[in-house]
């Protein structure tokens, strides 16, 4: 009896390693169809195979449904005209050679990798629901985790549960948007596995990183209609930037109200910085732009680091100029031994780039300006 | 706690490498092993004694600080991968049950086994769901055919993409909207420009490469670029921004060295010109041209950032318009930059300050009488909602607006759709005009199925305080009817001197009430049941339904033609009777007109002059309240 029960025993563990067997190799071979070099190809396990097969098949979906329209037409939101790209789509070179195809291919993949790396960012492609279809491979540099261990995971997983509210209303997409080429632009925190150094750790010690995330969604009109969010993410801040003349820099405390600021903004607004201590920014500058002033303020006070839109702020004695800030909080220093300069108080740094020349210098938009050309 | 995992990490691994390989890679090793110490769940189907042993083999080799194995519990967040989870669980000394843990494993692979069988086509019109190794054949087949598809020149020292490189850079310059440029440092001259630029400024490539960036740079901000591209001489006083303290660090680095040196940023904001697209229309006048006058020039705001790159002239070829003479040990620098267009930057037109447009709301009735005015009219119009309320929308549109307005409103009446209107302008309180946009839509009751109100969305497109004149206005309001854009036909004011006798009454609220008068009759005829008449300016409905219908029909219409009213003088005893002469036939001839055409417009099945007839009857009729020839002296008319 028991013989019979071990022999029935021995047979299903075996049946069962085999089906295992078989399958194992079925895992074997999918991974080696992924395009992936062979060592990495090797260390991916089971749900990462079936994550990056989904990945490679959905951006098959999305660019195939690109390549059904032959001319691009490309609604430009920007410059408030319609251009067509006359563009011939280059997507499918038929008649053309193995070598010259090789060659685009090379130029293409420099031109990308250069272009990336100037922006300081990668790419990231998200589908409606969340899910990271695709991040180039140098999101490592600036995440600290691969493309492989990334890619096909939901970005849900890895970004700050308050910033989820203002990813899900980036996702959606209306019907207007559609045929109008949706733009994006919002900045969201995401978990970074990258030392101060630059070192790649691991998850546990893993950091909130602030994301500037541009870019706009996308929707392909095929059978198989996909609609995905093309984003390039640049970390915050940027690095070492030279700064022009027509940049200058302030402090303010948290609630925004000046509590230095640079020479330059003499030359550029009229103001001198005696006259700004102590003010808010959002009495400089044009009412309408309240809005975009409050979004950057909130980013600044959640995310720490801020790409404001284009704003306006108002020059001494009439008119205005174009601006845009980019800022972040810098904690607050204590003097110690290793540092013992004066204390620094928790702070917004910006850096405010002026964009225009000053328009309408006769125009009085606020009581300031008014009191400021008459009363001199 | 770390040898288990590594021991875990060097068992599972399903081809059996050696631990070492896992450092070989080229990414940062850390991340590396993660991925390699999922068990193998999927055969989980053996008893939790066999797994465990398995899991002990291995190498110690994978030590270093495979903590990256070891899953965040810092984190606030719940990770879910089943991966980190696992490890996690299996750390804490199975505080779960394994059943459990194994559970998960498994709805997790099976999951996307599901997700995978969606995607892949083969799999879709299966009806009944497939065995997990059937899905992963057809994967594979699937991936096979893919790359057949793809360009197929896979050389061993080819880096593998995921995506083919074009595809790529297509992607990439989408989703930044930006181009790709290299400009030489001392005269600005354009090196190369991606494709993208096309896109984005409308040029081609070949136009901009030689040409000199600066052409191209709005001349305000030149200096701004010439600094950024400049040596050092005429800017001594180096800012720089430490990226990690973010404070200004004034660096009086020696002149020229590090300004120009490989890898230092610059990040600015330009105008630049983009050309105006050339639609293929005969007309020449809409062809533009690049030789347009600067002050013309559409210019939008880029932000460029990027680094300076220098190469020794003795490795470049230099086009020859730098002397042979040249030191050779001097360089050739440029910016290789990035420009990228803002999205929420419009290019500015001069002055123009790009305001959100005001809203406001208001309601009418079916006749077109307000019933709601949101407060925010009060700023645009002038009047306090009170004094719209009851009084007919008709009275403050512009005369010319008339007819298409009208027809809009019979629209509306009969669709659920949203209606837009045109731009049409507005009276105000103090007699000028503003231009408005609206959308109308009507709101039917579920119940009576009958239209409550209508709503109207209505935009300001502009304020024009030029309009009209007051005396204008004053002599309108002198004439003794409410107001004078009344009808939509001069010539008919001209026939029944609506302006000077005071006792032709044509109220402009009366098209109102006759395009809901018809939908009401129409509607009646259509059902069996009779609902009451709304309108206090109703005929006795049973006399002559159809005419009524048909005229008010043409009543916005009318304005449109040209219409000839026969016996056109100004004494008004003669169109009266002619239009009662005419009316009375008309009548007849309409009581045999089909229903149908009634309610569609009617002006193209009558004749001009029917039609003008038609409309002096229906707005004498209207006022009367009798069908019969009435002696306009005695007519008292409400206000």
């Amino acid at each position: 009896m028991t013989a019979n029960k071990e022999k029935r025993r021995v047979i299903s563990r075996d049946a069962a390693r085999r089906r295992r067997q078989v399958e194992s190799e079925v895992f074997v071979d999918l991974s080696r169809l992924l395009p992936f070099q062979q060592s990495v190809q090797d260390h991916l396990d089971k749900p990462s195979v079936i994550r990056l097969t989904l990945s490679y098949i959905r951006m098959h979906t999305l660019l195939k449904g690109k390549t059904g329209i032959k001319v691009e037409a490309s609604h430009a939101v920007k410059c408030g005209q319609v251009m067509e790209s006359g563009q011939e789509w280059r997507g499918c070179d038929r008649g053309r050679d193995d070598e010259e195809k090789k060659t685009d291919n090379v130029e293409a993949s420099e031109e990308t990798n250069m272009f990336l790396r100037i922006l300081e960012g990668f790419l990231m492609v998200l589908s409606t629901e969340g899910d990271m279809i695709y991040l180039s491979d140098n999101v490592s540099k600036y995440m600290g985790l691969t493309q492989t261990e990334l890619m096909g995971h939901n970005i849900f997983e890895y970004t700050h549960p308050c910033d989820h509210e203002e990813i899900r209303n980036n996702l959606r997409l209306t019907a207007e948007e559609v045929w109008c080429g949706a733009k994006r632009d919002f900045i969201m925190r995401i978990k970074g596995a990258l030392t101060h150094r630059g070192r790649s750790s691991n998850l546990k010690s893993a950091t909130w990183k602030v994301l500037h995330c541009q870019g706009r969604a996308k929707v392909c009109v095929a059978p198989s209609s996909v609609s995905c969010l093309l984003l390039t993410c640049q970390p915050l801040p940027l690095s070492h930037t030279l700064l022009s003349t027509h940049t200058f820099t302030s402090q303010h405390s948290m609630d925004m109200r000046f509590t230095y600021c640079d020479q330059r903004m003499t030359l550029l607004l009229g103001y001198s910085t005696e006259e700004l201590l102590g003010r808010s920014i959002y009495d400089l500058c044009h009412i309408l732009d309240t809005n975009c002033l409050t979004k950057n303020h909130l980013n600044l006070c959640f995310k720490s680091q801020s790409v404001s839109g284009q704003y306006r702020m108002l020059v001494r004695g009439g008119g205005y100029v174009w601006v845009e800030s980019h800022s972040a909080v810098i904690p607050s220093v204590r003097p110690s031994k290793s540092r013992p300069g004066a204390h620094q108080p928790l702070c917004i740094l910006c850096v405010t780039y002026v964009l225009s020349g000053v328009e309408e210098p006769s125009l009085q938009l606020s009581l300031d300006q008014a009191v400021h050309r008459y009363l001199r | 706690m770390s040898d288990r995992n590594a021991a875990a990490g060097g068992g599972d691994r399903a081809r059996g490498e050696p631990a070492e390989d896992v450092l070989v890679e080229e990414n940062h090793s850390g991340s590396v092993s993660l991925p390699s110490l999922m068990t193998p769940s999927s055969a989980a189907c053996m008893s939790l004694s066999m797994e465990m042993p398995r899991k002990r083999k291995g190498s110690l080799d994978n030590q270093d600080t495979k903590s990256s194995s070891i899953p965040d519990a810092d984190m606030e967040d719940d990770q879910n991968r089943s991966d980190g989870e696992d490890q996690n669980v299996k750390i804490k000394c199975f505080r779960e049950p394994h059943s459990q843990i194994e559970k998960r494993r498994r709805d997790k692979m099976n999951n996307l086994i599901d997700e995978l069988s969606a995607m892949i086509p083969t799999c879709n019109p299966m009806s009944r769901k497939l065995d997990k190794l059937t899905v992963l054949r057809m994967a594979v087949q699937h991936l096979k055919s893919l790359k057949g598809s793809a360009s197929s020149f896979s050389e061993a020292n080819y880096k593998p993409s995921f995506l083919p490189n074009e595809e790529l850079k297509h992607l990439v310059l989408k989703a930044a909207d930006g181009f790709l440029f290299v400009v030489g440092c001392d005269r600005g001259k354009i090196v190369f420009v991606s494709e993208s630029i096309t896109k984005i400024l409308n040029y081609s490539r070949a136009e901009l490469i030689g040409q000199s960036l600066f052409d191209y740079i709005h001349p305000k901000d030149m200096g701004k670029v010439k600094e950024q591209l400049s040596a050092s001489e005429l800017y001594p006083r180096e800012r720089l921004i430490d990226a990690k303290t973010g404070l200004q660090v004034q660096a009086d680095l020696p002149v020229g060295a590090e300004r120009l040196c490989s890898g230092a940023r610059r990040s600015f904001f330009c105008r630049m010109k983009y050309n105006k697209i050339s639609i293929k229309v005969e007309e020449k006048e809409f062809q533009a041209s690049t030789s347009k006058k600067k002050e013309s020039q559409r210019y939008c705001t880029v932000h460029c950032t990027g680094y300076m790159r220098s190469w020794p002239t003795s490795h470049l070829e230099v086009d020859g318009d730098g002397e042979p003479d040249k030191q050779d040990s001097s360089y050739y620098s440029c910016l290789v930059a990035v420009g990228r267009i803002h999205s929420h930057s419009t290019p500015q037109v001069n002055g123009e300050v790009r305001v959100k447009p005001i809203e406001f709301i208001t309601r009418f009735a079916m006749d077109g009488k307000f019933t709601f005015v949101d407060q925010r009219a009060t700023t645009i119009l002038g009047y306090l909602p009170q004094e719209l309320l009851g009084t007919s929308c008709y009275e403050y549109f512009h005369q010319d607006d008339l007819p298409h307005l009208a027809d809009r409103h019979r629209k509306v009446l009969r669709s659920k759709d949203k209606i837009e209107t045109d731009c049409y302008k507005f009276r105000t309180k103090f007699g000028s005009f503003v231009t408005l946009q609206s959308q109308w839509f009507s709101f039917v009751n579920p119940w009576t199925k009958e239209v409550e109100y209508i709503v109207s969305t209505n935009t300001v497109i502009s304020y024009d305080p030029s309009q009209t004149s007051r005396s204008e206005v004053k002599s309108e309001l002198s004439s003794n009817s409410k107001t004078s854009e009344d009808d939509c036909n001069k010539s008919l004011q001209v026939i029944l001197g609506i302006s000077t006798t005071p006792g032709a009454m044509i109220y402009a609220g009366s098209i109102g009430t006759q395009i809901a008068n018809e939908l009401l009759d129409f509607n009646r005829m259509n059902s069996s049941s009779s609902s009451g008449s709304i309108s206090p300016f109703s005929l006795p409905q049973d006399k002559c339904p159809q005419t009524h219908n048909q005229i008010s029909n043409n009543v916005p219409n009318g304005g449109a033609t040209d219409m000839e009213i026969p016996g056109k003088s100004s004494s008004e005893d003669e169109p009266q009777g002619a239009a009662f002469s005419g009316g009375e036939s008309l009548m007849v001839e309409n009581s045999q007109l089909d229903l149908d055409s009634v309610v569609g417009p009617g002006l193209s099945s009558l004749s001009n002059d029917e039609a003008a007839m038609a409309v002096i009857m229906s707005l004498l009729e209207t006022d009367t309240n009798l069908g019969e020839a009435v002696d306009f002296e005695e007519m008292h008319w409400s206000s």
